[in-house]
């Protein structure tokens, strides 16, 4: 009986440590990476509420395959995997929306009327309005700080291709700086 | 680098800048600006871009894990005990099944055996000490006796025949001993009127009390004893 006892204490603090060692990864997962996966989440469905759940979910569905996580390094891109994935899983239970971007701008225009605040505003409209394809690539650069190739393996492209892509993104956000000589801040040259 | 590819390249990365580039950025005012035109759109992508994150959103993110994997671990806790009560019970269940099952479930499976297990202990000659009286105080325990003796008795004696006591007579036969078993019904053991092996052959008579089996090897005549018991026999109860 004693025995047993004290064998089952053994068990249960080998279990809840390896438990404590889980949560210590999970927490520092998600201190580092939110920020970056809750902007791409974002830039994914326009909507901050939506970008919010995908995080959630995103975050859980990495809690439950933390195990298969081997390489701290790859985190970054194996959170942004599963997120699209559940991106796409959204659209498949709802298939008819509306495009959530303008929503979205609406809320952000009642911010302070600061220069930058009105600069990023605007430019974010012109984000919001580029080809899905071209938007993707762009916020994997920016704010994930991807590779070309990185990039390319997280969408399945060719290396080429996600170039081409970022080439016309940044173009067509240039062009419309370019016509648009009254926003502040831009020089038009 | 002619100009188009230079400004493909910036346009596609404007962070890295290499020594090429470098080169012809600083060799042309034209292509300096143009850099540096890009350099400023990519500071305003940027920080376009950089939306902000909502409030708590970390610990709303622990949160929601810690009451999960809390769940989790309430209903694995629960299966595990479950299936230690499964097993537990399974193995009950076993142990429980070996110790009362009959390792033959027929009369004559088990009779077979007892003759093998007995081979060789019991001579060809009569024991003169064993009377009509002496075998029928044995039979009175099962309630039967025979009117006669129908043959040289070799032994008489009790023995357990799966549990059941049970009368085991060895008569002297032709060449070999005859052996007769008198065992009390019993439901688990199976009835089977003829029998043989390559060595064996044997008969079952059933009576209303109990079962007489005789078990002789090939070459004695099996059928006359089994006439001469059930001429003999009596049954009192």
């Amino acid at each position: 009986m004693l025995f047993k006892k004290v064998r089952n204490k053994n068990n249960h603090d080998q279990v809840s440590s390896s438990m404590t060692t889980k949560q210590i990864r999970y927490e520092a997962l998600v201190k580092a990476l939110h920020t970056d996966l809750y902007r791409f989440a974002f830039w994914l469905c326009h909507e901050k509420q939506v970008a919010e759940d995908l995080v959630q979910e995103t975050f859980l569905r990495a809690w439950r395959a933390l195990d298969s996580l081997k390489d701290e390094k790859a985190a970054k891109a194996w959170l942004i995997t599963i997120l699209r994935r559940e991106n796409a899983r959204r659209f498949e239970r709802k298939r008819f929306e509306m495009s959530e971007y303008e929503e979205a701008t609406i809320q952000d225009k009642q911010a302070t009327s600061n220069e930058q605040i009105i600069e990023n505003d605007w430019l974010r409209e012109k984000i919001a309005l580029l080809p899905e394809e071209y938007r993707e690539p762009l916020v994997l650069q920016v704010i994930g700080g991807f590779s070309g190739e990185e990039i390319a393996e997280l969408l399945s492209l060719n290396k080429n291709t996600v170039m081409t892509r970022l080439f016309r993104a940044r173009n067509q956000l240039k062009e419309a700086v370019d016509q648009e000589p009254n926003v502040r801040g831009f020089s038009n040259g | 680098m002619d100009d188009l590819q230079f400004r493909r390249s910036l346009y596609a990365d404007p962070t890295h800048i290499d020594a090429d580039m470098q080169q012809v950025i600083n060799s042309d005012a034209q292509k300096q600006k143009f850099a540096n035109e890009l350099n400023k759109l990519e500071q305003d992508i940027t920080s376009a871009l950089t939306v902000d994150v909502p409030e708590g959103l970390v610990d709303k993110l622990i949160l929601r894990q810690t009451m999960v994997s809390h769940r989790q671990q309430k209903r694995k806790s629960r299966v595990q005990l479950a299936l230690a009560a499964s097993v537990a019970f399974a193995i009950g269940l076993t142990m429980n099944f070996f110790q009362f099952s009959s390792a033959y479930n027929s009369l004559s499976a088990h009779a077979l055996a007892h003759i093998y297990h007995e081979e060789g202990r019991f001579q060809n000659i009569a024991n003169s000490e064993l009377t009509l009286a002496s075998l029928n105080q044995k039979m009175s325990t099962f309630g039967g006796q025979f009117n006669h003796l129908i043959g040289e008795i070799i032994a008489a004696d009790y023995c357990r025949f799966d549990g059941i006591k049970s009368l085991h007579l060895v008569f002297k036969g032709e060449h070999s001993p005859i052996t007769v078993f008198v065992i009390p019904h019993d439901e688990n053991l199976s009835v089977t009127h003829d029998f043989f092996d390559d060595k064996f052959q044997g008969k079952t008579i059933q009576y209303l009390q109990s079962n007489i089996v005789v078990i002789t090897e090939k070459d004695e005549q099996i059928a006359k004893w089994q006439n001469k018991i059930h001429q003999n026999i009596q049954w009192t109860i």
